[in-house]
């Protein structure tokens, strides 16, 4: 929290602003907590924890910004300070070597597979939410901010501390390697892959 | 719609790399309005900027609509509200 305290509110106001615009996205902070840690306690804790680290730097909020974004940028710092040690994450992979690879802007958009549209969408929401949880938590962050609550690159820049050309580049990663999990499950199931109609 | 046939379209990209970057930027509701007269131009003239663009559009919509909320423990609102309490 290294905002700087714009103003000081009320104990009405507070209340008005925490019940107004923080609670209404308590589903979205849930399953976002809960893609995460894949736990359902954890994820309870760590939406408790964001929604009480929320109102106590509540000054730092300004009114009629993004609350979404705010609220999600602290549970994102929280997962990482406090839950990344101890959550039951299937692949540990080390960090720094993985950063430099995947924080550098500079990606070759490439399509990397022979993967049809027909095929995703005749998979079960099971294969497809597999396939995200199998992502590393970076990657499955970004397509869960773009694709599941829909937040802007801006926005993404600002609640993961990166560039937007990093959000950029990271996105097409995630998507790639998603596409290749999928691609996986298509062959599996006997989903055409290849020929063209 | 000649939109879906392939026979006016050239079969290989000029610059896929840059062409994938705009459409991805497009699909994920980047660029406005200008993107959408862009797009109608990549589509009509280039097929693996069609393919590319079909394929990353489902991709999209089935992480959108087939990645089920997860269902919110009732009782977390309130437990949240009570730890406040205790705080405030
Ligand atoms: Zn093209």
């Amino acid at each position: 929290m290294s905002e700087v305290q714009r103003r000081k509110y009320s104990q009405v106001e507070k209340n008005s602003i925490f019940d107004g615009e923080f609670m209404p996205h308590i589903d979205s902070m849930y399953n976002f907590a809960y893609r995460l840690t894949f736990d359902e306690d954890d994820a309870k804790d760590l939406v408790q924890d964001t929604y009480l680290k929320a109102y106590r730097f509540i000054n730092s909020f300004e009114q009629g910004t993004n609350a979404k974004a705010w609220l999600f940028r602290i549970l994102k710092n929280s997962f990482i300070n406090e839950y990344r040690k101890k959550s039951k994450q299937p692949a540990k992979v080390d960090y720094q070597e993985v950063e430099t690879y995947y924080n550098s802007d500079d990606v070759d958009f490439q399509g990397t597979t022979d993967l049809r549209a027909e095929s995703v969408k005749d998979m079960l929401g099971d294969e497809i939410s597999n396939a995200l949880n199998s992502l590393a938590v970076d990657f499955r962050t970004v397509i869960i901010l773009c694709d599941l609550e829909g937040f802007t690159y801006e926005e993404m820049a600002k609640i993961l501390d990166i560039p937007i050309g990093t959000v950029r580049s990271r996105l097409h990663r995630a998507r790639n390697l998603l596409k290749e999990k999928l691609k996986g499950y298509a062959q599996h199931m006997g989903y055409d892959t290849e020929e063209e109609e | 719609m000649n939109e879906e046939t392939s026979g006016s379209r050239k079969l290989r990209c000029d610059d896929t790399s840059k062409c994938f970057e705009l459409l991805e930027s497009i699909l994920d509701g980047e660029m406005g309005d200008p993107g959408k007269e862009v797009l109608k131009e990549k589509l009509a003239k280039c097929q693996p900027c069609f393919e590319h663009f079909h394929l990353e559009q489902a991709i999209r919509e089935v992480l959108k609509n087939k990645c089920t909320k997860q269902e919110v423990p009732k009782e977390l609102a309130q437990s949240i509200r009570e730890k406040l309490h205790d705080v405030k």
